[in-house]
């Protein structure tokens, strides 16, 4: 296992060492060629944008597998020291393996990106090169730190335990910090490209690179992708533990994989719901930055393109809560919360149809006569943010109360306060929807400039009744008496094949909000500042980027399932091999006790 | 027969990706094209073509109908029916078109009523005007209720200096553009068609004295090699510009011309 170890280190450190020279030597030497070569060469048969995109996507798409994952793997891996339960650790272990799994094919997928950018975009890649080649070294020191961080938390699993473990969670907890840097000083290039600062009239740098990094989009994409980040990797998790569960032999690996499985979707769906309010917060940036760029962007050729960001939302909102309702039938006494399921799925329901409704159709001439133009007289009012922001706020209440029905259900509270506590919990709840609908209604009454304002109030409602419900859960179901144990392994199997919905679909909404943040900037490489001349400098319509994305999305699947699958046989033949390796827990019929 | 797990779950997520692909197919497909650079220096351009020009510079290159609107109220910037006939009275000391060109390249002088200041310079990147589109757009805004008088002369000459939509304006070629001057008199035959400052009287193609301010170096090389691919100037008939350039001058020749060209400020 040693050598086994040692020489994947070394295959990867190699790997980045490569990218990383080819990235620091490719810059003076485009700069220097610049004059001599030509803005852009096409790249055979695909052409060179849709190589790009492909790659790029890719390589996003792992990149967030491999960041994501980690941050809640270090989690449960301390949740399994603190409470002393191997379950928790092998389960991290797990996650972690995913992660290693990937790691390489991440790297080499960056490194294809790269010789596509100074291949067939070399002006382009020279500009940003002016721009940002003291944060390449950043990026490369970074890169070295996270291949050791990450190999030494996998391989030290069993050397550093016991006593030690303090120093291997360090290392977990190292490894996500310097991940979450890499994230930052990529995100300082694409951010760059959307909004760009720091530079002159004519696109050169006005004084310190720093002025650059911290331009308009920067922190609040850093924060939404790294929710999203976490929400993909557990959905690629659960998806995992779905196709486990299915394969499973035995009663006791199918409750294995049923839990994690659980986790997964967990961690996927407590960041789900707070990713919203990071977009909006993104959203208001690009406005600020440019409102051309924003208006384009909202109610312009891509107007549509929410429309389909809506359908797959509501799909991931439906999807999760209709997991957790399934996974409610496994837990004894879960019984008396069955009749929520009705309300909460007509909430979703209509939230789901208001949030997926046009403002503004595009209709033959004798169907606009029929409707009475392009609006329709009352569906038309659900088309615009004000009911937008609201459905959406109430979407997500609702899938909050989803998770703490099934939070509490084979629990009953022995604290003598517990009735007044529920009361105050189901009226924060109560308030918080009332705030939802008071703005949302109001919206209608106001200018659009004070409308954007309204949403802040909509959201801090939201997240205002989550934390006091939360405040006062935890303390409520402390040693609460038990109506029985989760029966792990029996949930219904047709709840994995929703897990690997919501993997998929996230991962096809992932690509989808590429094609948006890229396409935003319409015919520029950097926005107002460096000009697409080339061939393919029209934005696509929906269709062809559809397309596209479903493609790589293919590709992602089939790559990850073939990573995966060699990991699991290098696992295996190490076991054998060994005879150690670690030991799945049992969990058949087994119930956590705090979850 | 039992279809195999991974069978049956790489047919699900096929359905599911390929309902999501179905529907993005099915709703209306609509491209963003790059603008195209509009040029009528030198032409003969009725007042007629000016206005149409710069209509159509409004809802497309210009973005202006993103957030005006004429004969309906804006919630982001004001209705523009009538203005040609109201910007006269709107700034004390400014005609008309002054204060249309003042709003175009310096929106922020005077702020209309509860109406925030987030209106863009149009001369400037991302949207990027250059004079001929300035002059056009200006022409259409007077047309809306008022008398169109605006003309070249009226638009300043450093505006639209940036149109070119790219950091790099200065573009160092390698042609010598003495050389180039003799290309344009002599074996390129373009003072055939063209003017270009002191050489040249055609009125056959437009005039090219003030070429390297108005158009690109991207656009220039561009028409040289392609003129059909390149569009047309308006008031000029499509088609006459030879399509051979590219085949009957050498490398060196047809940097020099550019860089000849390039010199015409």
């Amino acid at each position: 296992m040693k050598t086994s170890a040692g020489g994947r280190l070394a295959a990867t450190v190699l790997l980045v060492l490569t990218v990383v020279l080819l990235l620091l030597a490719a810059a003076p030497a485009v700069a220097q060629d610049a004059a001599k070569e030509p803005a852009y060469r096409n790249f055979p048969v695909l052409g060179s944008r849709l190589a790009v995109w492909a790659v790029a996507q890719l390589h996003l798409n792992f990149a967030a597998f491999i960041l994501g994952c980690p941050i809640f793997a270090v989690i449960i891996e301390i949740i399994g020291w603190r409470t002393r339960d191997p379950k928790y650790d092998w389960l991290a272990h797990e996650f972690v393996k995913l992660t290693f799994a990937a790691f390489s094919t991440t790297a080499l997928l960056g490194a294809l990106l790269l010789f596509l950018f100074v291949g067939y975009y070399p002006k382009f890649w020279t500009y940003m090169t002016s721009i940002f080649f003291p944060t390449y070294w950043v990026y490369a020191l970074l890169f070295f730190a996270e291949t050791f961080a990450v190999y030494l938390w996998y391989y030290g699993w069993d050397w550093l335990s016991g006593p030690r473990k303090w120093i291997h969670v360090g290392l977990g907890v190292l490894s996500n910090l310097i991940g979450t840097a890499i994230l930052f000083v990529a995100n300082s290039w694409v951010t760059f490209m959307i909004s760009p600062a720091g530079i002159t009239e004519s696109g050169a740098l006005k004084g310190s690179v720093w002025a650059a990094i911290t331009n308009f989009t920067w922190m609040p994409i850093n924060i939404h992708r790294l929710i999203a980040n976490i929400v993909f990797g557990g959905t690629i998790a659960a998806a995992y533990a779905a196709f486990r569960f299915l394969s499973a032999r035995t009663d006791e690996e199918r409750a294995r994989y049923d839990w994690m499985g659980y986790i997964g979707n967990f961690v996927a769906l407590a960041a789900f719901i707070v990713l919203p309010f990071a977009g909006y917060w993104l959203g208001r940036e690009i406005y600020a930055f440019n409102q051309t760029m924003g208006i384009t962007m909202m109610g312009g050729f891509m107007s549509w393109l929410w429309i389909i960001q809506a359908l797959l939302i509501g799909i991931l909102f439906l999807g999760s809560n209709y997991y957790l309702w399934l996974g409610m039938e496994r837990i004894p006494g879960s019984e008396r919360y069955r009749k929520f399921v009705p309300p909460m799925l007509l909430v979703l329901t209509i939230g789901f149809m208001i949030w997926a409704t046009p403002r503004s159709m595009v209709v033959t001439l004798d169907e606009a006569r029929a409707m009475g133009g392009t609006h329709h007289p009352a569906l038309g009012f659900f088309g615009v943010m004000s009911a937008k922001n609201t459905v959406v706020n109430l979407m997500i209440l609702t899938t909050f109360l989803s998770f703490v029905l099934y939070r509490r259900a084979n629990r009953i509270s022995t604290k003598s306060w517990a009735g007044t506590g529920m009361m105050v919990q189901w009226a924060a709840i109560l308030v918080a929807a009332a705030v939802v609908v008071f703005y949302g209604v109001y919206g209608y009454f106001v200018e659009s400039i004070v409308r954007i304002g309204f949403s802040v109030y909509q959201v801090l409602a939201v997240l205002g009744a989550i934390v006091i419900v939360m405040a006062i859960d935890i303390p409520m179901f402390k040693g609460a008496r038990s109506t029985g144990t989760i029966r792990w392994g029996t949930i219904a199997p047709r709840s994995q094949y929703v897990l690997i919905l919501l993997a998929v679909t996230f991962t096809w909404l992932m690509g989808l909000m590429g094609f948006a943040r890229s396409g935003i900037r319409q015919h520029w490489h950097v926005y107002g500042v460096l000009r697409d001349t080339s061939v393919d400098a029209v934005t696509p319509a929906l269709g062809y980027a559809a397309n596209v994305i479903t493609v790589v999305t293919i590709v992602f699947f089939l790559l990850v399932s073939f990573i995966f699958w060699l990991g699991g046989l290098s696992e295996r033949g190490s076991a054998e091999a060994h005879g150690h390796g670690h030991a799945a827990p049992v969990i058949a019929g087994g119930s956590a006790p705090e979850r | 027969m039992r279809l195999p797990v991974g069978a049956k779950v790489g047919i699900f997520a096929l359905i599911v990706m390929g309902s999501y692909t179905y529907f993005a197919n099915s709703i209306p497909q609509i491209e963003s094209k790059p603008p195209q650079e509009l040029s009528l220096e030198g032409g003969n351009v009725t007042q007629a073509q000016l206005v149409k020009a710069g209509e159509e510079i409004f809802k497309t290159k210009g973005t202006c109908e993103i957030c005006h609107r004429i004969g309906q109220k804006g919630t982001r910037a004001p209705d523009l029916a009538g203005i040609g006939g109201r910007a006269g009275k709107t700034k004390p000391g400014l005609s008309a078109k002054q204060y249309i060109i003042e709003s175009l390249l310096n929106p922020g002088a005077f702020l209309v009523e509860g109406y925030p200041n987030i209106m863009p310079t149009v001369d400037k990147p991302p949207i990027a005007l250059n004079r001929s589109e300035l002059w056009a757009l200006t022409a259409f805004l007077e047309s809306l209720g008022g008398t169109v008088d605006v003309t070249l002369n009226d638009i300043p000459a450093t505006a639209g200096a940036a149109a070119a939509g790219g950091a790099p304006a200065e573009v160092k070629l390698p042609g010598d553009a003495k050389a180039g001057e003799a290309v344009f008199a002599g074996k390129g035959g373009c003072i055939a068609c063209h003017k270009a400052g002191k050489i040249g009287a055609s009125p056959v193609g437009p005039d090219l004295s003030q070429i390297a301010k108005i158009q690109t170096p991207d656009y220039i090389m561009k028409k040289i090699l392609d003129p059909k691919g390149s569009g047309t100037v308006a008031g000029f008939p499509p088609g006459v510009m030879p399509q051979t350039f590219g085949q009957a001058l050498t490398a060196k020749e047809y940097t020099d011309l550019v860089s000849f060209l390039l010199t015409l400020k």
